[in-house]
C-alpha cells in the first residue's frame, strides 16, 4: 500500500456505492447542503447566544445556567444534524477532501473547538453556581466564550473554503 | 469583484457568519414565544437583546449580501430564486418590525397564546423562507 491509510479509507469511502450515487444524484449532494447550512444555524446560532450572555453582552439579568439549559440542547441537535449531513457530504467527496486544504483546517478547527466544551465544562462551569448571576462571567468563562466563537467562525468560513480549492 | 478570485469567496464566507447569528436569534426568540425555551423569563427582555444580535446581523447580511449581488446582478434579476428571496426577505422584516416585536412585547410570562404562537411559527416560515430561496439562487 503506497498511499497513507487514511488516504486509503478516503479512496474506500469515495469508490463506495452511497458516496458515489451522492456524488452523480441531481440533487442530493445540495439537498445535503442545505441542510448542512441550516443546521450551522441552529448550532453556532445558539451557541453564540450563550457565549455572548457570558460575555456581559445580552441578556445579563438571565442567570448563565438557565441560558445554557435552554440552549445547549439546540446546540446538540444541530450538532447531530451537522455531523450527519456533514459526514453525507463527505462520503462523496472524501478522496478529494483528503487532498483539501480547507477541509484539513476545518477538521483541525473541528478538534479544538471540541476540546473548548470540555475544558469549559470541566473546570469553571462547575461552580456556575457562584458566578451565574454575575452580569459579566470570570475570565475564564469569558475565555472560552471568545474561544468558541472565534473556533466556530473560523470552522464556517473554513468550511465555505472546501469548495473554491 | 467579477474579477477578483477571494472578494466573492469572502464576501460570501461573512455572509455565511452572519446568517448563523441571524438564525440563532430568530430561532431561540421565536422558541420563547412558542413557550419552549427560557418560559419563565420576560419575552420583552430577551426581545431586546437578541434584536440586537439581529439587527446587526441583518445589517452584515445585506451589506455582504448587496457584494455578492454585485457580482451577478444581472443573472439575479432573471432568477425566479431571487425574486422570491426578496419578496420573503421583505416580508420577513416588515413583519419583524410590526407585529412580532409588538408581540414580544406583550408577550406573558405564563402562557403563550395562540396569537403569540402563530406569530412565532410564521416568523420562523418567513426566515426559513429567505434561507431556502437564497440557497437556490446558486442552483437555479
Amino acid at each position: 500500500m503506497t498511499q497513507p491509510l487514511i488516504q486509503h479509507v478516503c479512496q474506500i469511502l469515495y469508490d463506495s456505492p452511497i458516496g458515489t450515487a451522492i456524488r452523480e444524484s441531481d440533487n442530493a449532494f445540495s439537498v445535503i447542503e442545505s441542510v448542512h447550512v441550516l443546521s450551522i444555524t441552529l448550532l453556532v446560532g445558539t451557541i453564540a447566544i450563550l457565549d455572548l450572555r457570558m460575555l456581559g453582552l445580552i441578556l445579563r439579568e438571565i442567570r448563565v445556567s438557565r441560558i445554557a439549559r435552554a440552549v445547549l440542547p439546540l446546540t446538540w441537535a444541530g450538532f447531530l444534524f451537522m455531523l450527519t449531513s456533514g459526514f453525507l457530504l463527505f462520503w462523496a467527496e472524501a478522496a478529494k477532501n483528503y487532498l483539501n486544504p480547507a477541509f484539513r483546517v476545518k477538521m483541525v478547527l473541528l478538534l479544538l473547538v471540541g476540546l473548548n466544551p470540555l475544558i469549559f465544562h470541566t473546570t469553571v462551569y462547575r461552580r456556575v453556581t457562584q458566578w451565574e448571576i454575575d452580569h459579566r462571567s470570570p475570565w475564564r468563562a469569558r475565555a472560552a466564550a471568545c474561544a468558541s466563537l472565534l473556533l466556530w467562525g473560523g470552522v464556517i468560513v473554513a468550511g465555505r473554503a472546501i469548495a473554491y480549492f | 469583484m467579477q474579477t477578483s478570485q477571494w472578494a466573492f469567496a469572502v464576501t460570501e464566507m461573512v455572509h455565511l457568519l452572519a446568517l448563523a447569528a441571524l438564525g440563532g436569534s430568530v430561532l431561540f426568540l421565536d422558541l420563547r414565544l412558542l413557550g419552549i425555551t427560557l418560559r419563565n423569563e420576560s419575552a420583552s427582555v430577551i426581545s431586546r437583546d437578541l434584536s440586537r444580535i439581529l439587527l446587526v446581523s441583518l445589517a452584515v447580511m445585506i451589506l455582504s449580501g448587496i457584494g455578492l449581488l454585485s457580482e451577478e446582478a444581472m443573472k439575479c434579476f432573471y432568477s425566479p430564486a431571487f425574486r422570491w428571496k426578496m419578496a420573503l426577505l421583505v416580508t420577513a422584516v416588515t413583519f419583524y418590525f410590526t407585529i412580532h416585536r409588538k408581540t414580544a412585547l406583550r408577550a406573558s410570562t405564563t402562557t403563550a397564546s395562540l396569537s403569540q404562537r402563530a406569530v412565532a411559527v410564521i416568523s420562523l416560515l418567513l426566515w426559513l423562507g429567505v434561507g431556502v430561496a437564497g440557497r437556490a439562487i446558486g442552483l437555479i
